[in-house]
Formats: C-alpha cells, sequence, structure tokens
C-alpha cells in the first residue's frame, strides 16, 4: 500500500505539473492584462497537434518538433493578442468572451484540418525506470524535468531581470510603471506570447504521453485555472505548486475511492482551502 | 387567344414536371444513416459509414436495383451525430418527417437511447437497423417492430463474450478487472459481463473512469495491487491505446482482454504484452489472403476511396455496413416491395447472408455473425480462431 501511494504522490506530480505549465500562463496574463484566458487550453492542443504533425507526419526530430510548435503557438498568441485581446485588457468580461470565442475557433479549424480521430504518436522515449520499487516511464520523468526547469527559469526570469521586475511592477501600479519608462503595451504583448508559448509547450509535452483530441483543452484548461486559484493567482511558484496538489489529490483520491469521480476529488481539495485561505494557498492577503 | 394557350402550357408543362418528379420518386428508394462518423468515439460509427456508402455507390453505379419487376436506386443520406444525443434527436426526427423507411445506425447506445422515443412514435413505418448494445432489450417487445440489432449479442450460449470468456479460462484466468468508462454502454457492459464472468466461475472486480481521462495511472495501480490474471479495458481505441501503454509502462499488467476495440494497442506494444485477447469481428489482414469477397471489398475500398485500407477499422464494419446494404436489397427483392417495411423485416428475418460475413438474424431480429478471436502474444504474432454461430 504505501507503494501504491508513494507512486500514485509521484504520478500526480507529474500530471500536475502540466496542469501547473497552463496555470502559469493563466497567472502570468490575469497579472498583467487582466484577463482570464481560457483560450491557453485551446493553444494547448494547438501545441499538442503542431508535434504530432511534426514529429509524426514530417518526421522531425521530437525535440524539433517542439521547438517549432511552441514556436508556432506563440506566432498564433501574438496574432490573437493584436487582433482581439489588445482590445481588451483590463476589462475582464470582454476578455473572457474573446477567449471563449477563440476557443470555438481553433477547435472548429482543428476538427476541420484533423478530424477528431485520436491522433497518437510513436513513443518518444520508450520504457521505465525502477526507483524504489516503483516503476516510472522515462517520458514522464523527462516531460517532468522540462516543466520543472522551465516554470523555475521563468520565476528567475521575473525575479532577476528587468523586464521581469517591469511586470512585477506593472502588476501591483500600472500607471507607475509607465511613468518610470514601462513601454506597458509591449510589455503586456509580450507576456500575452509567453503564456500562449507555455501552453503550446505544454501540448507539445501532453502529445509525448497520452492521445490527442480536439477537446483536451477545455479539460487542461479548467483543472489550468483551479491550480491557478487554488495556489492563488498571480503566484507564479504558486501555479506548479497548485498544479501538482491538484495532481496529487486526483491521483491519491482515486486510489482510495472510486475513480469515477477522480475530478471531484481536486475540486473538493479547491473548496477546503478556499474556505480557510480565500486568497489561495500561497496568496497575499 | 394567347392567354389561353400559354395557360395551357403552363398547366402541360407544371404536369410533365410534376409527373417527372412523381416517376423520379417511384424510382427511388430513401435510405439514411446516423453514425458518428467523427467525434471521440467515431471509432463506432466511421468505419459503417464507409462501407455503407461503397456499398450504395456499386448498387447504383451499376443501375440501381430490380424489385417486383421495377428499376429502383438509393436515395442515400449520411448524417455524422459526432455522437452527441441532442444532435442525433435533430437529424434522426429529420429523417423522420422525410419518411425516410430504412435507416442504418446507430452503433452508440447513448445516441440510441436518445432517438428511441422518436422511433417508437414512427413504429411500423420504417426499419432502423443498429449495432446498439442497449438495443438489445427492446428487440421483439412491443412498439420496437421498427428495430432490427446488427451486432451480436455478448451473452448467451453463442454469445462472442460468453465465448471469448471460455477461450481465457481455458488459459487459466482466475481474476479479471473490467477498467470501463463511466458512461451508457459502460454500464451496459458491466451488467452483462458480471453475469457472464460469474457464470464462468471466474473473479470480476470492475472500477469505472470518467470520460475524457487520459491518465489512468491511478485505476491501474489500484488494480494491479489485487492481482488480477486479465486486465479488461475499454471501449474505445483511443482509450485502450492509453491504457494498454500506461499499464505497460507502469508494470501493472500485461494481459488484456478485448470485447470492443482493435489489436492496434497490442501490435504498437507487441515486445511488451504478454497476451492480448480481442475480439475481431473478422481479422482482415487474413481474411485477404484466403477470402474472395474480402480481397474484392478490400481492392473496391481502395479504388473508391483512394486511400489505404484502414484494416484496424473494418472489423467495425460488421454493423449495419456494406453486407447489410446488400442484405436489405436481397430482402426487398425477396418480398417484392421497397415500401412494405412489416414484409421487408420478415425477409431479413429468414435469410442466411454470406458476404464479408455470414449473417442471419434470430427471432427478435438480432444479429447472429460469423467472428473471430484474435490472440495477439508477446513479439507481435497473431493466433486467430475462427467461431460461425449462423452454422446451426
Amino acid at each position: 500500500m504505501i507503494q501504491l501511494i508513494i507512486g500514485q504522490l509521484l504520478n500526480g506530480a507529474i500530471v500536475g505539473s502540466l496542469y501547473g505549465i497552463v496555470a502559469l500562463g493563466i497567472t502570468l496574463t490575469f497579472g498583467i492584462t487582466g484577463i482570464v484566458n481560457f483560450a491557453l487550453g485551446a493553444f494547448m492542443m494547438l501545441g499538442a497537434y503542431f508535434t504530432w504533425y511534426g514529429y509524426e507526419l514530417i518526421g522531425l526530430p521530437y525535440p524539433i518538433a517542439v521547438i517549432v510548435a511552441v514556436l508556432l503557438v506563440a506566432t498564433l498568441g501574438l496574432v490573437a493578442d493584436l487582433g482581439l485581446f489588445r482590445f481588451t485588457r483590463n476589462n475582464l468580461v470582454n476578455g473572457l468572451l474573446v477567449s471563449i470565442g477563440l476557443i470555438s475557433i481553433i477547435e472548429a479549424s482543428v476538427l476541420l484540418t484533423w478530424t477528431s480521430t485520436p491522433k497518437d504518436l510513436s513513443y518518444v522515449l520508450p520504457g521505465s525506470l525502477r526507483v524504489g520499487g516503483i516503476l516510472l516511464p522515462k517520458i514522464k520523468l523527462a516531460v517532468f524535468a522540462v516543466l520543472l526547469l522551465v516554470i523555475a527559469s521563468t520565476y528567475l526570469a521575473l525575479t532577476r531581470t528587468w523586464i521581469g521586475r517591469a511586470a512585477f511592477a506593472y502588476a501591483q501600479n500600472p500607471e507607475a510603471a509607465a511613468l518610470m519608462g514601462v513601454k506597458t503595451n509591449r510589455l503586456q504583448t509580450i507576456v500575452t506570447v509567453y503564456s500562449t508559448a507555455l501552453a503550446g509547450l505544454g501540448g507539445a509535452l501532453y502529445a509525448s504521453l497520452y492521445s490527442l483530441e480536439p477537446t483536451i483543452g477545455a479539460y487542461y484548461v479548467l483543472k489550468a485555472v483551479e491550480s491557478a486559484i487554488l495556489a492563488g493567482i498571480g503566484n507564479t511558484i504558486g501555479a506548479l505548486v497548485g498544479g501538482i496538489i491538484i495532481g496529487i489529490s486526483e491521483g491519491i483520491g482515486s486510489v482510495f475511492l472510486p475513480t469515477a469521480f477522480r475530478d471531484a476529488y481536486g475540486m473538493l481539495f479547491l473548496v477546503l482551502i478556499l474556505l480557510f485561505k480565500p486568497s489561495g494557498l500561497l496568496g497575499s492577503k | 387567344m394567347i392567354i389561353r394557350h400559354l395557360t395551357r402550357a403552363l398547366c402541360a408543362a407544371s404536369l410533365s414536371v410534376a409527373g417527372g418528379m412523381s416517376l423520379h420518386a417511384q424510382e427511388m428508394v430513401k435510405f439514411g444513416e446516423l453514425e458518428a462518423q467523427t467525434g471521440a468515439i467515431n471509432t463506432y460509427g466511421w468505419m459503417s459509414s464507409q462501407g455503407t456508402r461503397l456499398a450504395v455507390e456499386e448498387i447504383n453505379k451499376a443501375g440501381g436495383f430490380e424489385v417486383a419487376g421495377k428499376k429502383y436506386k438509393f436515395d442515400f443520406t449520411q448524417v455524422d451525430t459526432r455522437g452527441e444525443p441532442r444532435e442525433a434527436t435533430v437529424q434522426f426526427r429529420k429523417m423522420m418527417e422525410d419518411k425516410v423507411p430504412f435507416v442504418f445506425g446507430p452503433f452508440l447506445s447513448n445516441i440510441f437511447n436518445a432517438i428511441r422515443p422518436i422511433a417508437e412514435q414512427n413504429d411500423g413505418k420504417f426499419l432502423l437497423m443498429g449495432g446498439a448494445t442497449s438495443e438489445h432489450d427492446y428487440l421483439g417487445k412491443a412498439g420496437s417492430s421498427y428495430l432490427i440489432r446488427t451486432w451480436n449479442w455478448d451473452a448467451g450460449p453463442e454469445g462472442f463474450g460468453t465465448l471469448m470468456v471460455q477461450y481465457i479460462k481455458k488459459l487459466g484466468a482466475k481474476k479479471v478487472a473490467m477498467l470501463f468508462q463511466n458512461d451508457a454502454f459502460g454500464k451496459v457492459a458491466v451488467d452483462i459481463y458480471k453475469k457472464i464472468f460469474a457464470d464462468a466461475g471466474i473473479e470480476l472486480s470492475v472500477d469505472m473512469f470518467e470520460p475524457g481521462t487520459k491518465d489512468f495511472t491511478s485505476s491501474l495501480a489500484k488494480i494491479a495491487a489485487t492481482k488480477p490474471d486479465f486486465l479488461f479495458p475499454g471501449y474505445t481505441d483511443a482509450i485502450l491505446y492509453d491504457i494498454v501503454r500506461q499499464s505497460l509502462e507502469g508494470g501493472y499488467g500485461a494481459k488484456f482482454f478485448i470485447v470492443r476495440g482493435s489489436i492496434g494497442p497490442a501490435l504498437k506494444n507487441k515486445d511488451q504484452i504478454e497476451d492480448y485477447i480481442a475480439y475481431v469481428p473478422k481479422y482482415f489482414e487474413e481474411a485477404e489472403k484466403t477470402e474472395p469477397a474480402v480481397k474484392k471489398f478490400i481492392e473496391a475500398y481502395k479504388a473508391f476511396y483512394k486511400r489505404d485500407f484502414p484494416y484496424d477499422q473494418a472489423p467495425l464494419c460488421s454493423s449495419s455496413c456494406y453486407d447489410h446494404v446488400y442484405m436489405l436489397v436481397e430482402a426487398m427483392k425477396k418480398a417484392g416491395t421497397v415500401t412494405e417495411v412489416a414484409k421487408i423485416r420478415e425477409a431479413l428475418s429468414g435469410m442466411r447472408y454470406s458476404g464479408l460475413w455470414n449473417i442471419k438474424y434470430d427471432s427478435t431480429g438480432e444479429e447472429v455473425i460469423s467472428f473471430n478471436i484474435a490472440h495477439v502474444k508477446k513479439g507481435g504474432s497473431v493466433e486467430v480462431q475462427s467461431v460461425d454461430p449462423t452454422a446451426k
């Protein structure tokens, strides 16, 4: 039983880090543009499909397929920002409506192009490693390592670089930041594009783990929003922590309770946290 | 005078157009198909749609078919339900308003459950020929004379499920773990197989997961702790690919028992699996070499669709598909009518058809069909066992 629980703790952390990468995009976008961008789930799905296309159909090596997919998704993120989100900044409702409309457009485009028949990648990194009697798939460990690295790098970039400090300054006081020379429009565009790139990366890594369908984004963006709220919106590392907590709650909950209600276990944890700490686990009051 | 001539000419033209239309309508037999061609569970519908269209095109291209001395062609409409009951209900209602007398599909239980009230309202006016498992409960019941089930039943002495459970019993299975999606078909499947396994003296545990689940690790780990001899997952290839992979990578089990789904997941993981036993209505890769009808079908498919033959999906042409169109035509010829559905149903009931499959219907209107049990072994070798309950 102990082995089973430890196995689920590790698996929950790995699955949760995928929620975390999308949650990070959500928390960054919200902090800088005032928009809860639900379309990040659709961008994640696009990242997954672009990777599948590059790796499986064109025959690119997997890392190259991932880089190309992330660049393509980031470009689409830029187009979406310049064409749509630029006009909804700091307007929660309009931003939400635009992002929901964008989900429909992206999902319909993928359906039209690749149909809804599930796609499955050839194994990128087959085999498992045995750690203390527990078998862990190599690809899951690799994905986890990449996600941790990206989230840690994002945290360092936000705290140690000029643009990161500018983003923090803008999130705290937009007017003061503008007066200090922060080019707010450019900053907002950079953050939006970076968030879509993160979602694209999440999708590209997801493609190496699971089969693809056009609706996967909707599932992951909800988990990501849950993770971001659980940790406290605006907290970079919290996004990862929130994702991991949700992932572990689902994994451990499914061991002791019926798997058919798996999604409810993460949600229950979220409700409990918010009851006692409404600003989220790591959020400031 | 001119006005009178013009009026006569207009009347004559109108009459001839109307007459032409009526003559045209008499030559066409409306035929509809209601299947999921896209969507997450389009496995159950896509191949049926492909095979049905191919048969209809072949028949119409050959000049149609003759019933009671008159030539007919099919006026064929295919709709894509995407596996969504609401969408299917709208599409099916329109078919009934258009007085379509023959409808193929649905293969999905959730779709059948949704359209059943409309179908019952139109009982006696049309035939619905679908493979949905939930149709079984209504066969032969009052108000369901419209219903013909075009897939063989899992249970019963000749049911493929019963025979497959006996097959794994011979391999020494004492404990099996079922991992199915928590939806309409999943629940029906649990009810069916609980009894089959109990009758065979094999212990069955059941775990269900939410639709949309992609990571099955926690379920698999929980199941593995009970040490089952076989994992019995279902029920679409999209799910099976993920479950088989995660089960093998996590070391949770390498023996699989499949009653809905292809052997594709086994072949993809051929070096890791131990045993993968699947109900395969027909193993086309082998049948192509030995059965001329199968070879002809594969060639016709490639020529018509101009693409590779989908060997993994082709077994699902066993429900409301290519053979069934030709069978319907034979039944219309035998009944001497294209409109009296009761007579056509009766003709179908008394028929044994040999095409890609050997097919007949039992007294309730449920299909009895020849099938294969495929046993994929470590390394990818496939052992095929043929069963033909229609020969009895």
